[in-house]
């Protein structure tokens, strides 16, 4: 057990095993200051006056910014990402968050105020003697209520609090395919609010250097661009001016691509101030003022002919954007939704309809795949529900649909070009590792013990991120203690970047991973690339990884040959060193890379020959798989034990066995969080959140889905250099409808109809009493 | 206030507030950052730490309650260059990923294993429940903590 004998599993282990990692909050500058924020307590109401004298005059009060603040130093609202097109042909209507609130608030947990002081207790004192003079409006905290007739709006420019209307695929196909359906079915689906919840809470520590007008800005992230580029977008600061540092994120999920008010507002302190300002998130700030997850009702439509083969699916989609537009939000409710709504069936027409909805709530944006989890799960379901109602056996109704391996590339119905797969190979092999033709035994000893057993599929199919960035480049360079460099903008909240890419570059030059360094931001800045998100970061960043192994080679063949004395196209490489191409094994001379670049002269400003950049172009690729769960439910209680989970999964290429086991993992107990626990509720009359802790927020535990077994059933992509499909996201995918669907088939023998997730014990109790009563 | 503990066997001596909490003495004061807050109602588990040798959320201990205590936290976990069986554990099994429960799943998976040197998937799921992971879906972490138990029980048995 002593570090000189013990190798970690990864890079990153050593340091967060013994405590050494660094988050954002254990940064620490000489002479910081203390922010605390002041949020709105109303859901929705007009502003009449901040008072902050009383606070003003509290010891260790340094400044105290409101919205004139902002406004004078010139910075603009929360940027609103890409807008979507509405069915009319214009552009959704947005609605932009301001840093903090002007006139007007608009959900519970909005930012109002920002306090500094010279220490956070005082300013946190000081934030509780600020008086905000309120004059309270009706607010609507539900989709429902928000496209009541006469509802109140949020916003002036949006009538009917509607954002925009989208559509996709081909609504007279599917009219015509309903219209000779043999039998069709229809389900609403809720996926119900959720609170993104990384372990790490948000903080920020900026440091304004004014000499060289330079911000150094300390935040957890998942994309540094994506960071940098927002928050230069609200406060004018060029990017080149703003360095952003996330050595150790402490989870991500969605929640961290760009800067939130918290981040800009410290900007504008340290600068003014000429302190460092460091800022640190309480979990109620997290669940109150964080963008939310999921949010979104999907109504499902499917047609069947009279041989069960599917002829359209049709969708009805509302998505919950809360109370303003912000970053990904308008994709999540639209192109993540409609991109892949076949799932993994041939269907010849489909069609979604899909609704982007204002309400008196925090705003949502990204969580683990989001929509794309979301997506699957309501296909997933939908199929399980048509092979009930019409008396199919649920594995035979999938089988007759899926897409036939000799179909790809698939061009589905709306256009998305699948481009591999072996969706009965996958589901084939799940049915054995999950016993399927054991299933029917296993159920009525269940039933002889009182219990509820159902066995459910998740058949997901989802599309990973094509990236933001038009591709991902890494940089290698030489360091003086003979290792190599590799620096990226792509940075972990968990996934081992650090390690995977090493390996790949190492793998790429037949050395030791312990030689390859891989670090998310270079110290010039000037590196193009995506953050981690949708899935694409292996692949992304990975690929350029690759590359970049082929680079380095490419430029250390002609010194290797004039140190071996030999032509360069007569030398092979062999385990990390080039070699001539001799006749005996005597007479072979080699020189290994990091030998050779050892003896290469640097250039006068340190820089080594060697030193290249590699880049990739990656497209989005589609991972897929067969989730299968099976549950059994006391009927006393409502409880519910999940008693097996066996998951293959078609993620391309894997690289890292242990890392993309623990992403699934992972995955799946995000996914079961969902099902059996979380959500968040805000109470309808008064706009309050009521599930603002851990206490009210049911967090998935140990134990929850106690035996994941995992294998894969792997179809390389060529869709990039390493034929990986990407995992992050694939959990989740296959947990949602595999969980519910087992929940499903197992109330449904008691005559349950559907009901929305979350199935906490008290609801499946109920709804188990009701039917009985 | 004055306050006096030992602190991974370093005993020290300071002035603090009343109010302040054992984890932000700990974090703030005393510089020991591995120790990681991630709520505010006791329910996260990121900050326990062993007070006189049992497992505590830092957050709920006042640093008054603490004085004249013994207290380790994860940055004492280790002899020297010799990661304690958990530690190792915890890598060995994937049992981390952003890393940021880590700390005080370590610290509670070792009071566990000081109660239970063989413990069941049961006394496990109990002795963890008040510690939340996000990444990891458990499944590693309960290898880990299993794994530990063997390494440690082999560990006894050389000694001995």
């Amino acid at each position: 057990m002593n570090t000189a004998t013990f190798t970690p599993s990864r890079v990153e282990d050593l340091r967060l095993v013994t405590g050494r990692g660094r988050y954002t909050a254990d940064w620490n500058l000489p002479g910081q200051l203390h922010a605390h924020m002041v949020r709105s307590d109303r859901a929705h109401a007009l502003i009449r006056g901040i008072d902050t004298s009383a606070a003003k005059a509290l010891p260790g009060v340094v400044a105290i910014l409101t919205a004139d603040d902002v406004k004078a130093a010139g910075y603009t609202d929360i940027p609103t990402g890409a807008p979507v097109k509405t069915a009319d042909g214009s552009m959704q209507v947005k609605c932009a968050m301001p840093v903090l609130a002007t006139d007007r608030v608009r959900f519970v947990g909005q930012p109002i105020a920002m306090v500094i002081a010279d220490s956070a207790r005082a300013a946190q004192d000081a934030a509780e003697q600020i008086m905000v003079d309120y004059e309270d409006l009706a607010s609507v905290t539900s989709m429902d209520a928000a496209r009541r007739p006469g509802a109140p709006e949020l916003h002036g420019v949006a009538a009917g609090n509607l954002s925009a209307v989208a559509l996709a695929g081909d609504e007279a196909a599917v009219a015509a395919a309903f219209a000779r359906a043999a039998m069709t079915t229809t389900l609403s689906m809720d996926s119900q609010r959720l609170a993104v919840a990384p372990m790490e809470l948000r903080a920020c520590l900026v440091d304004y250097d004014a000499s060289a007008d330079r911000y150094t800005v300390y935040t957890p992230t998942q994309g540094m661009l994506g960071m940098r580029g927002s928050l230069s977008q609200i406060s004018g600061v060029t990017g080149d001016k703003i360095q952003v540092i996330a050595e150790d994120v402490g989870g991500s999920f969605g929640l961290r691509g760009g800067s939130a008010s918290e981040q800009a507002l410290l900007m504008l302190a340290a600068r003014r101030l000429g302190k460092p300002v460091k800022w640190v998130s309480s979990r109620s700030e997290h669940f109150t003022s964080e963008w939310h997850g999921r949010a979104l009702r999907l109504i499902g439509h499917i047609a069947l002919d009279a041989q069960h083969n599917i002829l359209a699916m049709r969708w009805d989609h509302q998505a919950d954007l809360g109370a303003y537009t912000c970053y990904f939000q308008a994709f999540i409710g639209t192109r993540n939704l409609s991109v892949t709504m076949g799932g993994v069936y041939r269907i010849p027409a489909l069609f979604a309809h899909q609704e982007l909805i204002f309400t008196n709530t925090a705003p949502v944006s990204a969580y683990r795949g989001a929509g794309r989890p979301d997506i699957a799960y309501a296909i997933e379901r939908l199929i399980d529900q048509a092979a009930a109602e019409h008396g199919i056996d649920p594995v035979e109704l999938r089988r007759r649909n899926f897409i036939p391996n000799d179909a790809f590339p698939y061009t589905t119905a709306n256009g998305t070009v699948y481009d591999s797969g072996d969706f009965d190979g996958t589901m084939s092999k799940a049915l054995v590792m999950a016993d399927y033709a054991g299933f029917a035994a296993r159920r009525d000893e269940a039933a002889r013990r009182g219990k509820l057993r159902g066995i459910g599929f998740g058949c997901y199919l989802e599309a990973s991120g094509a990236g933001g960035a038009p591709k991902d480049v890494v940089r290698a360079k030489f360091a003086a203690d003979g290792r190599i460099d590799v620096f990226g903008v792509t940075g972990s909240s968990g996934q081992g970047h650090e390690t995977s890419f090493a390996k790949i570059v190492a793998d790429g030059l037949g050395v030791s991973p312990a030689a390859i360094r891989y670090r998310a931001s270079d110290p010039s800045q000037e590196l193009v690339g995506n953050g981690t998100g949708g899935s694409r970061s292996l692949y992304g960043a990975g690929s350029a990884c690759k590359m970049l192994a082929a680079r380095i080679l490419e430029l250390a063949r002609p010194a290797a040959a004039s140190a071996l004395g030999a032509a360069p196209d007569s030398l092979q490489y062999v385990d990390g060193a080039f070699q001539t191409g001799s006749a005996t094994a005597e007479a072979t001379r080699r020189i290994g890379l990091l030998e050779l670049a050892g003896r290469l002269a640097r250039s006068a400003d340190g820089g080594h020959p060697l030193d290249c950049e590699g880049e990739a172009v990656s497209g989005a690729t589609f991972p897929n798989g067969c989730h299968v769960a099976e549950v059994e439910i006391d009927p006393q209680t409502g409880v519910t034990e999940v008693i097996a989970y066996n998951a293959v999964d078609d993620l391309g290429t894997v690289i890292s066995p242990q890392l993309v086991q623990g992403q699934v993992h992972g995955g799946v107990l995000q996914g079961a969080g969902q099902v059996f626990g979380e959500q968040i509720i805000y109470d309808e009359d008064t706009g309050q959140l009521l599930t603002g802790s851990f206490m009210d927020y049911p967090m998935p535990r140990v134990g929850w889905v106690p035996n994941i077994r995992n294998d894969y059933n792997p179809v390389p992509t060529t869709l990039n250099a390493l034929g990986a499909k990407g995992v992050g996201e694939s959990g989740c995918s296959g947990s949602l409808p595999a969980l519910v669907n087992a929940m499903s088939a197992a109330l449904r023998s008691r005559g349950v109809p559907p009901m929305n997730m979350p199935f906490t014990p008290a609801r499946v109790w109920e709804a188990l009493s009701e039917r009985a009563g | 206030m004055k306050v006096e503990l030992t602190v991974n066997g370093k005993t020290q001596s300071m002035q603090c507030e009343d109010r302040t909490l054992l984890v932000d003495l700990l974090r703030e004061q005393i510089g020991l950052t591995g120790t990681h807050v991630g709520c505010d109602t006791s329910q996260c588990g990121c900050c326990t730490v062993h007070l006189d040798g049992q497992a505590v959320k830092s957050c709920t201990v006042l640093a008054a309650q603490a004085d004249g205590s013994s207290i380790t936290t994860i940055e004492g976990l280790a002899h020297g260059d010799t990661l304690h069986p958990v530690q190792q554990a915890f890598s060995a099994c994937h049992g981390l990923q952003c890393g940021y429960c880590t700390p005080g799943m370590i610290m509670a998976s070792t009071d566990l294993l000081r109660r239970h040197p063989d413990p069941t998937d049961e006394q496990i799921r109990e002795g963890l429940a008040g510690n939340l992971c996000r990444c990891t879906g458990y499944v590693n972490i309960v290898a880990a903590v299993k794994q530990a138990a063997s390494l440690m029980r082999a560990g006894g048995k050389q000694s001995a």
